[in-house]
């Protein structure tokens, strides 16, 4: 599991962050005073940080900046200041990114993956167990039984992000915004073509039917081992 | 101008005393019978004199006031003529140098005053912005939290409400006396993405088909007014959208000898030809602005104009009535970038 710390001090902002984090496969700490924040931070020594500008007491550039001089933990910057010049200031600091209020929660969650994978150099990420099939994301493949299946970025990002909501019934529109945060603007047609191709694909696999249609509502893809 | 006449007409009540005094002198002379050489030489040596002394009095002040006047010609801003303008050698020069050098300074004050004052409320608006802002990402939150039919629509409602604040803030940034942006260099393709992204829960839910290409192309200017701008521009083509046909939005842009130009081609519903010319207009909605459910408020398009000329870009629309719009932003290259 990976630690996320929140130094974010509206008590309701950080616990809903803590509630989709942890739905997300995150365990999170929410930092709750801020009287000492650098050293609590350094005492707690996330894996990942996520760092208010704003908070009481010492400010979140200088926190970033005195952290970066112990530690290399990646650190994003959440802030309502949204113009570039703090955003090169928060990076001359060394924060990793920088997310301004309100922010896109999937593209957030999208930083916060790229961050962890980048700074651990592991790779249980990278490979996603679906059960009785793999999915590996670098290579934008799936594997069953030894058979390796490529697919193009779309089917593999749609697949994904149906593994990633397992059991749980996933609209159209969800997945099109999820193909959307990573710069992929298709419209509803294309949308059904790619869910052809990924079902035909993954019928060839042995797979028939792993993709569930609920009429009006979406799609849903159950675990099956 | 100064002209000679205008002094002399100022100064006929001289003249007119003068030829009364020595008309009665020469009347005096005759009475007495003086010599007829004194009988000429009072009334040609006094007005000979006067004469001399008028032109000298023409000429000093006409050469003053034609400077002045030339000067201040030359001015863009005229007030600046105190800064520049020669002290006068001549007495109603002084005064006049006097009073312009007070009224400057008073005018000043009063500039600055009012300065102050719009700098205070910018400052005001951009922090109740940042403060806005929190609760509503909070909000967000709590939405993405629970998802269900009821807060869809409410993040919708939200989405708006963030829009309308987006275009507070940058009211505020472009009616700003000094620089509020920083320029850099950008990829049209990032702003591009960024804009659609931010929009993408109205363009999904109207189902509109995206077309972006030719979009690998560097410009230097702020990336996040372009954002802006474009989203405004993108929120438009969903509002003003053709409802018998399938949205669709094509954006793409061209390099050119001195200048980038990004295209935005949308499938809506197009603008009247006599109304083109005023769309950028403050307040201006036209027909399609009234048409039902649309609450145009005619800012949108206003602030991208204006923050356009702060940026240096120039934007243009044409457009076919029920045959779509197309938006063009011409950035130019980097080492033509002007900044007002």
């Amino acid at each position: 599991m990976d630690k996320i710390l929140i130094a974010e001090d509206d008590e309701k902002l950080r616990n809903e962050l803590e509630i989709f984090l942890n739905n997300n496969g995150y365990e999170t700490i929410g930092l709750k005073t801020f009287d000492d924040t650098l050293n609590d931070i350094l005492k707690i020594n996330p894996r990942l940080l996520l760092l208010d500008i704003n908070l009481p007491g010492a400010d979140g550039e200088y926190i970033c900046k005195e952290l970066r001089k112990k530690s290399n933990m990646p650190i994003i910057i959440i802030t309502s200041r949204d113009n570039e010049i703090d955003e090169l200031l928060s990076i001359n600091n060394g924060a990793d990114h920088y997310v301004t209020k309100p922010f896109n929660i999937h593209i957030l969650l999208a930083k916060i993956n790229s961050l962890l994978r980048r700074s651990n150099m592991v790779s249980d990420k990278v490979v996603i167990d679906a059960g009785d099939f793999v999915l590996n994301v670098d290579k934008s493949t799936i594997e069953k039984d030894g058979n390796v299946l490529e697919l193009t970025k779309n089917e593999f990002r749609i697949l994904k992000f149906l593994v990633q909501n397992m059991d749980k019934i996933v609209t159209r529109e969800e997945i099109m915004i999820c193909l959307w945060d990573s710069d992929s603007f298709i419209g509803d047609s294309t949308l059904t073509v790619n869910m052809t191709r990924l079902r035909n694909k993954l019928d060839e696999m042995g797979l028939e039917n792993l993709i569930e249609t609920k009429r009006g509502q979406g799609y849903i893809l159950k675990r099956r081992r | 101008m100064m002209s000679f006449w205008m002094l002399l007409k100022e100064k006929l009540v001289q003249i007119v005393l003068l030829v009364f005094a020595v008309v009665t002198i020469e009347i005096f002379l005759m009475i007495y019978s003086f010599d007829s050489f004194i009988k000429i030489y009072i009334p040609v040596i006094i007005f000979g004199l006067y004469m001399v002394g008028f032109i000298y009095e023409y000429l000093i002040k006409k050469r003053y006031y034609d400077e002045l006047q030339k000067t201040i010609d030359g001015l863009d801003e005229k007030y600046l003529i105190t800064e520049i303008m020669k002290t006068s050698n001549f007495v109603e020069g002084k005064i006049l140098n006097d009073i312009l050098s007070q009224v400057d300074k008073s005018m000043h004050e009063q500039v600055n005053k009012y300065k102050y004052l719009q700098e205070d409320y910018k400052e005001f608006i951009e922090l109740w912005i940042h403060e806005v802002k929190l609760p509503l990402a909070t909000s967000k939150m709590i939405i993405e939290n629970n998802k269900n039919k009821v807060t869809k629509s409410i993040e919708e409602e939200l989405d708006s409400i963030e829009n309308y604040i987006e275009q507070a803030l940058f009211y505020a940034r472009s009616s700003a006396v000094e620089k509020d942006y920083s320029i850099r260099k950008c990829n049209l393709k990032d702003i591009v993405s960024e804009s659609i992204k931010k929009n993408k829960t109205s363009l999904i839910e109207e189902k509109g088909e995206i077309n972006i290409h030719d979009l690998d192309n560097v410009v230097s200017t702020d990336s996040k007014w372009i954002v802006f701008i474009l989203s405004q521009i993108i929120q438009n083509s969903v509002k003003y959208r053709n409802k018998k046909l399938l949205l669709n939005i094509e954006i793409y842009s061209e390099p050119k000898k001195d200048n980038t130009v990004l295209y935005i081609r949308d499938n809506g519903i197009g603008i009247k030809k006599g109304e083109i010319s005023r769309v950028f207009d403050k307040g201006f909605t036209g027909t399609n602005g009234r048409l039902a459910g649309k609450k145009s408020t005619g800012i949108g398009l206003y602030l991208c104009k204006k923050l356009c000329e702060k940026l240096g870009v120039s934007i243009n629309v044409m457009s076919t009535e029920g045959d779509g719009t197309l938006i063009s932003l011409v950035f130019p290259n980097s080492s033509f970038v002007r900044l007002k």
